[in-house]
């Protein structure tokens, strides 16, 4: 492990592995998070949720928790009628949008649907009372399974819709049909993305603070996104933008789980306008698992067409996408990624894409780490090895053959998308290099000629991220920085991008003091309060470098071009360079301080030719494209025949997020990502019963991987730098997920491929492996 | 947390707490991993919980009379590092290193353990296989239970009402002639065995002299294989023995595995511990 | 979740079947059940507090008797609603002559819902086994000086 290092002006600091600025905070525990804001007055909410997945509720009897000693209200569906609806920021044609109040009204559509919310002086008050609410409901058929939705006959999740269908969307490039009808071979396989439960160690939480003299409402959250929260709950509630703020304290842990506005912030909104009180909710585990958006959930039907010698030539897809009872911020939005996605790094010229989005009586799905991609990625990279296993072609030689070419960009792509920058044979390369693949190949026949059960699994992925330029995302794709330096010299820089473990505050300081040529200790970066930073978008979809990151690059260049100016004026030259932190005249050698220069352009006893006293720059910028990083992840593994249980006996990541910014940044989100990756191919699924009951209802059943069952994980990278960006980077946030699923499902598939196993679903449980096994593969 | 409303006590005498619990309305916290997250769920709301944890004298562990003393309140941490444990009983050790995780394992109690008697538990298999016993104490007096007579059934023990497990006592293995092995199958959420099997073996003249063989996971309760013990007269039986570890067994099934899968495993962890027990033997 | 069994009553079918109606004896026998009432034809309500190690749930709720064929079999159907969760157990009863007595065989479905399906899973098949083990035991013991035997499975 390298060692943090202090750093003198001279040196860059981009591309160096500094540690984490904000680590000493977060490894001491003096963070503050949602839950440790305390106000004087403060009451707390609880909320009365569904047992039911689907119910009329006849009768609701609050009375006996009013009555509790310590209940200051509560609210239940008809007292919230003028709160607005839980907001969908997505749109597609003739998509059916269920009314979404914060409170269900007569009816509950999925177990976790808040019914009530008392409000107590203190939390275990408020917990008591919820039990004294009195609730008939009568129980519903409900459905739970996309595909059993779409049967004639299931029952209806919404009455006014008896088809489930949310939407069909429809999207295809070429000639599928035709490259079809050519097609030498043709291999189809159902493929499953499991649910999964996003489980961020932070659970959501709001603390909401209304000052009735001045109007104005301060909510805490725990997100992602508090400007766009900010107008969204503003709009919910019928207040001006500017008379709500919204401040982000520590985030621990989003996943997409906190890209997103729930019925809570709102709710927790009216309740502090109503009571005239700070209120504050805090997510229980178990509410966190039935009622914070899950991800995946797809059924997928996968065809690939291609010729004898293995060039690829068609890809259909039909997409069912549970999408739970209702439409959360992008629920709807997400499959239509995984179709932007489908052909990989391949050159598919001809595709056809059909998602079906279904409703069922469960929690909505949405963005979860990769959103759409890892389900893409995974369907194309189980159909690329099932293609190798038709022809009895080896799966790296088959990828090489069908990689669009390093000369071929910007490449078109079937599905309209154009990949920025690439060389796709270059990490696969690496990493077959890196497992020395000729010889792994020979010893796993070995293996399994003593009857042991090793497989190697490849999967060479791509993603679409640094959402994105603006007409291709639902709330603005440009994020905005403010770069101040103050009349010492110090400087600040304020980004829209609103970081939540990703590390910006390190990454962000380390441009500014690069471009700036200022120690980095010099620099603070603020994020997270919508008093004080300008409008921004978020962090997501792996854009808080990739988007946030020019945008802090341009402000700084603003900056530099006033300083040059200020360098002028005080050096009384007009050849003068700004570098390491200083202004020097060419002529003379003499030389003025960025400090000098703050204080001067403050002090503003004299300013350049149309020039404004102080350095602020603030820079709004709009990607021209997205960027698309890449990759190759080999797993071997080695399956117990006893038992079924999977080892993983090698992990090696080769990515490519084009420039790194910070090598140790880079590393920990491959890490987290792969990890999060082998939760979904070996452990996780979030599990409802015949009637809509999750029964994976807490992590005693729900299984996140822990440190001892994750493998050591050896990264690498190489690099190819984005054209789309004057940084030249990528985005790395959700490679790992993204490349990981697919090269464990492969190496396991390869281990058992002998006994006939041609395709595994996740996750890859023991008994799943056993029963399989003990068949001699017949499933 | 937020529990319902209780009472609470931490008494700093045995005596006091047997008082405390005498008429039986009060739960008994000890390292608190059980009852603490069925109070987090509101599944249990005792009115009254009387703490151990400042209980002095029951957390111990000493050789007497050929035997292990383990007071209730040992952690399991101790148990797993105590060198006392490693060389008189070190089944025990290799046991209670299976259990959890870190933070578990320093919070967590054998008392606790056994008088929660979780069906998938580790140690009641192998406190089986050490013909252990539990000293049961009340206000009033005290008894001593074969570990198979204490555990009854599913989270339900021979406990009554004001009695607290005071301490486990185990046989001491003669360094090097008994082996022994720990082998689970842990559940990837949770932790707790799917199936988990304890067994202790001596061998005599090429035969297996003495086996004892604990399961746990398998059953509404941890229970001593018999069969396995008495169908292993060689260390060449120990296929065809694991083999009959589930027999008349009623196994388990819940979302981790099927009853069917139980049954397999528990057949093939009781043949690798036997194996691996017998490799140890000196 | 299903639930399958057999257990041995040493009392003749006739004199098995009408216990297993009885509300008395169901009372009884039901594990925690503290109140049972009759509300109409095969139709009663019923109150249980069910107690297992510290996990304690109040439950109301109504047993149904259907599909009578006395002494061959009937349909039995139990549902409780409590604060930890609600259930419905539906299953039929088979009653087969025996030597010494006769074999009450069951088969069914039970179903849960709330905190309990949430949060129970990994115990939820081996509790259930319990209850009807306690149930048939305590039934057995309510059969006159005679002894039972057999269990679930």
């Amino acid at each position: 492990m390298s060692m943090a290092t202090t750093v003198t002006k001279a040196e860059t600091l981009v591309g160096r592995r500094l540690r984490r600025k904000e680590d000493p905070r977060l490894i001491t525990g003096t963070a503050t998070y949602v839950d440790d804001i305390q106000m004087p007055g403060m009451h707390y909410a609880a909320i009365l949720r569904s047992p039911h997945a689907a119910a009329r509720i006849r009768s609701l009897n609050v009375q006996p928790a009013l009555d509790h000693p310590g209940v200051a209200a509560v609210f239940t569906g008809a007292d919230v009628a003028g709160v607005g609806p839980v907001p969908c920021g997505a749109s597609l044609p003739g998509l059916r949008v269920p009314a979404h109040s914060v409170l269900a009204r007569d009816r509950v559509y999925f177990v976790g649907h808040p019914v009530a919310v008392v409000v107590a002086t203190d939390r275990y008050v408020a917990a008591d009372a919820l039990d004294l609410i009195e609730v008939e409901y009568q129980p519903l058929p409900a459905v739970a399974n996309p595909e059993k939705a779409l049967e004639p006959g299931a029952p209806a999740v919404h009455p006014e819709w008896p088809d489930n269908l949310a939407f069909t969307y429809h999207q295809e490039g070429g000639e599928p049909d035709r490259a079809f009808a050519e097609a030498d071979v043709v291999v189809r396989q159902r493929i499953i993305s499991q649910r999964l439960i996003p489980t961020a160690m932070e659970t959501r939480g709001v603390v909401a603070d209304y000052r009735g003299a001045e109007k104005s409402l301060t909510i805490y959250s725990s997100t992602q996104i508090p400007h766009l929260m900010r107008s969204l709950v503003a709009q919910m509630l019928g207040l001006a933008e500017n008379r709500l703020r919204v401040i982000t304290p520590e985030v621990g842990g989003g996943f997409g789980s906190k890209l997103n506005v729930y019925a809570e912030e709102a709710l927790m909104g009216f309740v502090a306008m109503k009571i005239g009180k700070p209120v504050k909710w805090i997510e229980s585990r178990r509410e966190n698992f039935q009622c914070t958006i899950h991800g995946r959930g797809h059924v997928d039907y996968y065809e690939i067409a291609a010729r004898k010698d293995g060039a690829v030539l068609g890809l259909r897809l039909k997409l069912i996408q549970d999408l739970g009872a209702y439409h959360q911020l992008l629920t709807p939005a997400i499959p239509t990624l995984s179709v932007l996605m489908m052909p990989g790094l391949y050159k598919f010229r001809n595709v056809s894409a059909d998602i079906l989005g279904v409703f069922t009586n469960c929690v909505p799905t949405d963005a979860y780490r990769g959103a759409g991609r890892p389900e893409a990625t995974h369907g194309v990279e189980r159909m690329m090895d099932l293609l190798a296993a038709e022809l009895r072609m080896d799966p790296a030689e088959l990828r090489l053959l069908n990689f669009i070419g390093a000369d071929e960009f910007p490449y078109a792509t079937a599905t309209g998308l154009s990949y920025d920058s690439g060389n796709y044979a270059e990490p696969l390369k690496k990493a077959l290099d890196l497992v020395d693949y000729h010889r792994l190949r020979e010893q796993q026949q070995q293996a399994k000629a003593s009857g042991r059960l090793v497989g190697i699994g490849i999967s060479t992925y791509g993603e679409i991220c640094a959402f994105g330029p603006s007409p291709a995302t639902p709330a603005g794709g440009w994020e905005s920085a403010t770069v101040k330096i103050e009349p010492s010299g110090a400087v600040t820089v304020m980004t829209g991008a609103s970081p939540h473990g990703q590390g910006e505050e390190t990454t962000f300081a380390q441009i500014a003091a690069d471009e700036l040529g200022v120690p980095i200790e010099d620099v603070i970066v603020v994020h997270g309060d919508t008093a004080i930073v300008q409008y921004g978008i978020g962090t997501f979809g792996s854009r808080g470098t990739a988007v946030g990151g020019p945008a802090v690059y341009y402000a700084l260049q603003d900056l530099k071009a006033k300083i040059l100016k200020f360098g002028e004026l005080l050096l009384e030259s007009s050849d003068v360079t700004f570098s390491g932190g200083v202004c020097t005249c060419n002529r003379t050698g003499k030389t003025v301080t960025l400090a000098q220069i703050a204080a001067a352009s403050y002090r503003a006893m004299k300013l350049p030719p149309n020039t404004e006293p102080g350095l602020v720059a603030t820079h709004f910028w709009e990607p021209p494209n997205f960027a698309f990083p890449f990759g190759a992840h080999i797993v071997v593994s080695e399956v117990d025949p006893e038992t079924g249980q999977v080892e993983i006996k090698r992990y090696v990541a080769v990515d490519d997020c084009g420039k790194i910014i910070n090598p140790l940044l880079v590393d920990g989100q491959v890490h987290g990502g792969v990890v999060q990756g082998l939760g979904q191919a070996l452990f996780e699924q979030a599990v409802y019963d015949q009637d809509g009951q999750l029964v994976t209802g807490e992590l005693m059943d729900y299984a996140v991987p822990k440190a001892t069952m994750v493998p050591w994980i050896e990264s690498d990278h190489t690099t190819t730098p984005s054209p789309v960006n004057p940084l030249g980077v990528k985005g790395v946030g959700e490679a790992g997920t993204i490349g990981c699923s697919p090269a464990v499902v492969n190496s396991v598939v390869d281990a058992l491929g002998h006994l006939g196993v041609r395709h595994l679903d996740m996750p890859l449980t023991p008994e799943k492996l056993w029963k399989l096994i003990q068949a001699g593969g017949q499933a | 947390m937020i529990p319902q409303e209780f009472e609470y006590s931490a008494p700093t005498s045995l005596e006091e707490a047997l008082h405390l619990i005498s008429d039986g309305s009060a739960k008994v916290l000890a390292g608190g991993l059980s009852l603490i997250p069925l109070m987090k769920l509101r599944l249990a709301a005792p009115g009254h919980v009387v703490d151990l944890g400042r209980v002095p004298g029951l957390s111990y562990i000493r050789e007497e009379g050929g035997k292990l003393h383990i007071g209730a309140m040992t952690t399991h941490y101790q148990i797993e590092s105590s060198a006392l444990v490693h060389s008189r009983c070190p089944l025990l050790a290799e046991t209670a290193a299976h259990i959890g995780d870190v933070q578990v394992r320093n919070a967590g109690t054998i008392g606790g353990s056994v008088a929660h008697a979780d069906p998938a538990a580790d140690y009641p298999a192998a406190l089986l296989a050490l013909d252990a016993q539990v000293r049961l104490v009340t206000a009033s007096g005290e008894r001593t239970l074969p570990i198979q007579d204490f555990l009854v059934d599913t989270l339900t023990t021979a406990l009554e009402p004001g009695e607290l497990v005071a301490e486990v006592i185990v046989d001491v293995d003669v360094d090097g002639a008994t082996g022994f092995c720990y082998q689970k199958m842990a559940h990837a959420a949770s932790g707790f065995a799917i199936v988990g099997a304890a067994v202790r073996v001596r061998r005599s003249n090429g035969r297996v002299s003495f086996s004892r063989v604990g399961i746990t996971g398998l059953a509404p309760k941890a229970f001593r294989a018999t069969g396995v013990e008495s169908l292993l007269q060689t260390p060449d039986d120990v296929a065809s023995a694991a083999g009959a570890v589930a027999d008349g067994i009623e196994a388990n099934s819940d979302l981790a595995a099927s009853a069917e899968y139980r049954c397999q495993m528990a057949r093939v962890y009781t043949a690798r511990a036997l194996r691996q027990a017998l490799a140890r033997i000196a | 979740m299903k639930v399958a069994g057999e257990y041995l009553l040493a009392a003749a079918p006739d004199r098995a079947y009408d216990l297993l109606q009885d509300p008395e004896v169901l009372a009884r026998c039901m594990p925690g059940c503290d109140h049972l009432a009759r509300t109409g034809p095969d139709e009663y309500e019923m109150r249980m507090k069910m107690v297992i190690s510290s996990i304690q749930g109040l439950f109301a709720g109504k047993v149904s008797i259907a599909d009578q064929d006395r002494p061959a079999g009937f349909r039995l159907v139990v549902e409780g609603n409590g604060k930890v969760g609600f259930m419905r157990g539906d299953g039929l009863l088979t009653l087969v002559p025996q030597p010494g007595g006769t074999e009450v065989r069951y088969e069914g479905e039970v179903r849960v819902g709330g905190m309990i399906a949430g949060v129970g899973q990994r115990l939820l098949d081996t509790t259930a086994k319990m209850i009807i083990k306690r149930f048939f035991s305590k039934l057995a013991a309510q059969v006159d000086g005679a002894s039972s035997s057999g269990a679930g499975a």
